[in-house]
């Protein structure tokens, strides 16, 4: 009866398209060192705007992608590379293929943002194909949502080989008895919860963290001076006054907790 | 809006539908203190909405259809009504579509505004409006199979992927002029940023006798996904992804919707940060819009600097949120960050630049002789057809309508009669520009203010229980006007219905006329003045009818004779 449902089942897969080798092989090179300016054409195929926006922010003077020879040009036919951005939808599968057979050979296709790379969001709706690739082969993934200024620039010298891809790679061997510490072991578990869970309603959870972690810092600090006499010199050296009425608040959650505990 | 008064603001208007159709009205029923839903019979639902709308001084807001056979046997129809009179409110006409036969009597012969809403209707829920001139499809692409409804509970799982039925993309284009024309579409891809349309426009020589516009090529089925793979918490983080450009306003209207549905009491804190982020992108939003009117006045070096300064809007948005754009902030109940004295500081600063530069940049503007010429006078929008079709935001301030959610239905942290609304009477390209640019400084100061007397207390609540089939509005007013989103919660942890109304929704269909009477020239200006979409197409194919020949002018040639207006090429 209740037979679990898969995706394949129920999905039409627009075919993709295939390229003669001999193309394969020119835009491999092309690929490598393209020692040269480059034109783009975009190709939105069901974006919310928000990749584009950041297209544009790439190409005006703060950011300035043409300082590398990258331009944005208004026709496919005066393209090198194809920027695909959004996830594709019905609707835009014809123009987005129509784009694609107007860029002369050999181009490169990019695809822009969560959107383009995979559908993103969207990737298993029903009026969207998914990423790019599910109706043009794609080179170049340039991921975000959306991706800012500066790794648009970073993934186009990716593109061109503008860069060599010198990545620094680690590897971390854990060793023997090696494990990740504990935050503030000494501090009872309940209150510490506590603490941080009122930071957060008060800060959010980036600033929360942090003030939360001075808090409990000071908490635990091993001084002679009483745990009154260091949260308050805690709180004197705060020269934020909103930092200073949340750790008001956090200190009542401390009382709260002690005189709970005693009674 | 928070307060608890046993005052119903817009009792009035229901005694007033009562009085009008004395046997129609079934029942009334409050989500909040300034919403009603009025269940009203079918055949009295037109006579209902005009009563409002013409009446009583009503806005046509949004309008969402509701399977709702699981839970009484019907489809339901709410049309919302923002009322722009004495009690300022939001009420709902509420009609039920019998499951056996689903139809119901168009509003749209009585209301045009109602157009899009009917046909959309009919696409997504196969709903038929009795009346409705317009047989065409709104939202779905032409590729997909008759009679397959995606919104019906039962038609078809969220993933369902029909085959397409066609590779021809075969909308039909609708062209009232008398005369002979020519036609030049524009579309769908377009050169600058925007989302992808298609336009039609029917010359005759230089002058544009009518227009016609296919929209939603980037429709995905975001409604259907709410109320199915996302939790009703997640879903602000996916209104956050209806628009690139204003999506933080959709998120705050969803989560709004959610807590008005709820009755939670976000904290104090928790909405002034709203209110400052949304002011953030209402910055962003109308400096990329002053920029593109330069650039299509032909005044690129005016784009280039309004662009270079609009970064420091982008880098604020960074700086509070984390992202420069899809801020993700907010929660059902509140905010996800605070805003602390060194982010509060960095921004002063930053406003304080930025109030200068843009000064400068709009002194420049205003004082460069060619933009009076281009602009004034240009893409006129009537008073009496922004009245039928209820436009929103600075379309609608351009024309002289003292109307903006901040100031009408406060929301958020904008207090009530604290919000300065600008209006401009000259309904015309010129006008709107000059709204954004008052909005701007406008703008800063409200987050100014905001920041300088932001109240203490916690940033989020979680004080709140999930009950099920709730359901209200929720309403923001995002850079091109009021969004406004409707959900109803399911029993499931999930949404059961999310109807989600962007601004340019109700902006597109006056578009046509704000068209007619002007020069080809002029088109990409007009749209632009919409701020939707930003220009035309990778080229331009025009027919001469009279002639029976095509020719293809290259994209940048219709661009160039928008900036420089020599040596058409039409001739």
């Amino acid at each position: 009866m209740n037979a679990p449902i898969f995706r394949d089942d129920l999905t039409i897969k627009p075919q993709g398209l295939s390229m003669s080798n001999e193309v394969a092989a020119l835009k491999g090179r092309l690929l490598k060192s393209i020692g040269r300016s480059v034109y783009v054409y975009r190709v939105d195929c069901g974006g919310c705007n928000g990749c584009e926006i950041e297209i544009f922010a790439a190409i005006t003077p703060i950011f300035d992608a043409e300082r590398f020879g990258i331009k944005v040009v208004p026709s496919p036919r005066h393209a090198d590379i194809l920027l695909y951005t959004g996830a594709v939808t019905r609707a835009m599968r014809m123009p987005g293929l129509r784009a694609y057979e107007a860029a002369p050979e050999p181009k490169i296709v990019v695809s822009y943002g969560a959107c383009g790379n995979t559908g993103g969001i969207f990737h298993d709706l029903y009026c969207v194909w998914g990423g790019t690739d599910q109706i043009v082969p794609v080179d170049v993934y340039i991921p975000g949502c959306p991706p800012s200024p500066q790794a648009t620039i970073y993934g186009f010298a990716m593109a061109l080989g503008l860069l060599d891809q010198k990545l620094k790679e680690t590897h971390h061997v854990e060793g023997e008895g090696e494990s990740v510490p504990l935050i503030h072991p000494e501090i009872p578990y309940a209150l510490r919860v506590a603490v941080e869970r009122r930071a957060r309603e008060m800060a959010g959870y980036l600033h929360g963290k942090v003030i939360a972690e001075a808090f409990l810092a000071a908490l635990a600090a091993p001084e002679p001076a009483s745990v009154e006499a260091r949260l308050a010199a805690l709180t004197a050296q705060e020269s934020d006054p909103r930092v200073v009425e949340i750790y008001g608040q956090l200190r009542a959650v401390l009382r709260a907790m002690v005189v709970e505990q005693a009674s | 809006m928070n307060a608890h008064t046993p005052l119903r603001i817009g009792s009035s208007y229901v005694a007033a539908l009562r009085a009008k159709l004395p046997h129609a009205v079934l029942e009334e029923r409050w989500q909040t203190d300034r919403q009603a839903t009025i269940t009203v019979k079918l055949e009295a639902l037109p006579e209902a909405v005009r009563t409002l709308y013409y009446v009583h001084d009503g806005w046509f807001s949004t309008m969402a259809g509701n399977d709702e056979r699981g839970l009484n046997g019907t489809y339901g129809l709410y049309y919302v009504l923002s009322m722009g009179g004495a009690e300022k409110c939001h009420m709902v006409i509420h009609a039920q579509v019998p499951e056996d036969k689903p139809e119901f009597p168009a509003v749209t012969p009585l209301v045009p505004a109602a157009v899009w809403y009917e046909r959309e209707v009919r696409d997504m829920f196969g709903l038929e409006p009795v009346g409705l001139p317009d047989a065409r499809r709104l939202v779905l692409p032409d590729d997909w199979p008759d009679g397959l409804y995606p919104l019906r509970k039962d038609s078809m799982d969220y993933r369902f992927r029909p085959a397409p039925t066609t590779d021809a993309e075969n909308y039909p284009f609708i062209n009232d002029a008398k005369q002979e024309t020519t036609v030049v579409p524009l579309g769908p891809l377009h050169v600058t940023s925007d989302e992808p349309g298609h336009f039609r426009l029917f010359v005759d020589g230089e002058d544009i006798i009518d227009a016609d516009y296919r929209m939603f090529y980037v429709h995905r089925g975001m409604e259907k996904l709410a109320e199915t793979r996302m939790g009703y918490h997640d879903v602000t983080f996916l209104a956050d992804r209806v628009c690139g450009i204003c999506g933080y306003a959709h998120s705050v209207a969803y989560a709004n919707s959610v807590e008005n549905a709820l009755g939670i009491v976000v904290p104090e804190r928790g909405q002034a940060i709203r209110s400052i982020l949304l002011e953030t992108e209402r910055l962003h939003s109308h400096l990329l819009n002053l920029g593109l009117a330069c650039h299509f006045v032909g005044f690129d070096s005016g784009f280039m600097q309004f662009f270079r300064v609009r970064e420091k809007t982008m880098m604020l948005a960074e700086m509070l949120t984390g992202h420069r754009k899809t801020y993700s902030m907010n929660l059902i109940g509140g905010v996800r960050r605070d805003i602390l004295a060194e982010q509060k500081l960095t921004t002063l600063k930053t406003l304080g630049e930025l109030r200068c530069e843009v000064r400068r940049l709009v002194d420049i503007l205003l004082s460069t002789p060619n933009i009076g010429g281009r602009v004034t006078n240009v893409g006129r929008l009537d008073p009496k057809v922004a009245r039928d079709h209820s436009p929103v935001g600075p379309v609608l301030r351009g024309s002289g309508f003292r109307r903006d959610t901040r100031a009408d239905h406060p929301f958020a942290g904008y207090l009530s009669g604290a919000t300065p609304i600008n209006v401009q009477t000259g309904c015309d390209v010129l006008s709107r520009t000059l709204v954004r640019v008052s909005e701007v400084f406008d703008s800063m100061a409200i987050i100014e203010n905001l920041l300088n007397d932001t109240p203490a207390g916690p940033i989020l609540t979680e004080d709140f229980t999930y009950t099920p089939y709730k359901f209200a509005l929720g309403f923001t007013e995002a850079p091109r006007g009021e969004d406004i989103h409707w959900s109803m919660l399911g029993d499931n942890q999930k949404l059961y219905r999310w109807r989600c109304r962007a601004s340019t929704y109700n902006n597109w269909p006056v578009l046509r006329h704000m068209l007619r009477g002007n020069t080809v020239s002029d088109a990409p200006l007009i749209v632009a003045s919409i701020d939707p979409c930003y220009s035309c197409t990778d080229r331009v194919t025009v027919v001469d009818v009279k002639k029976s020949t095509t020719k293809t002018v290259a994209y940048k040639e219709m661009e160039r004779y928008c900036r420089e207006r020599t040596s058409s090429p039409l001739k």
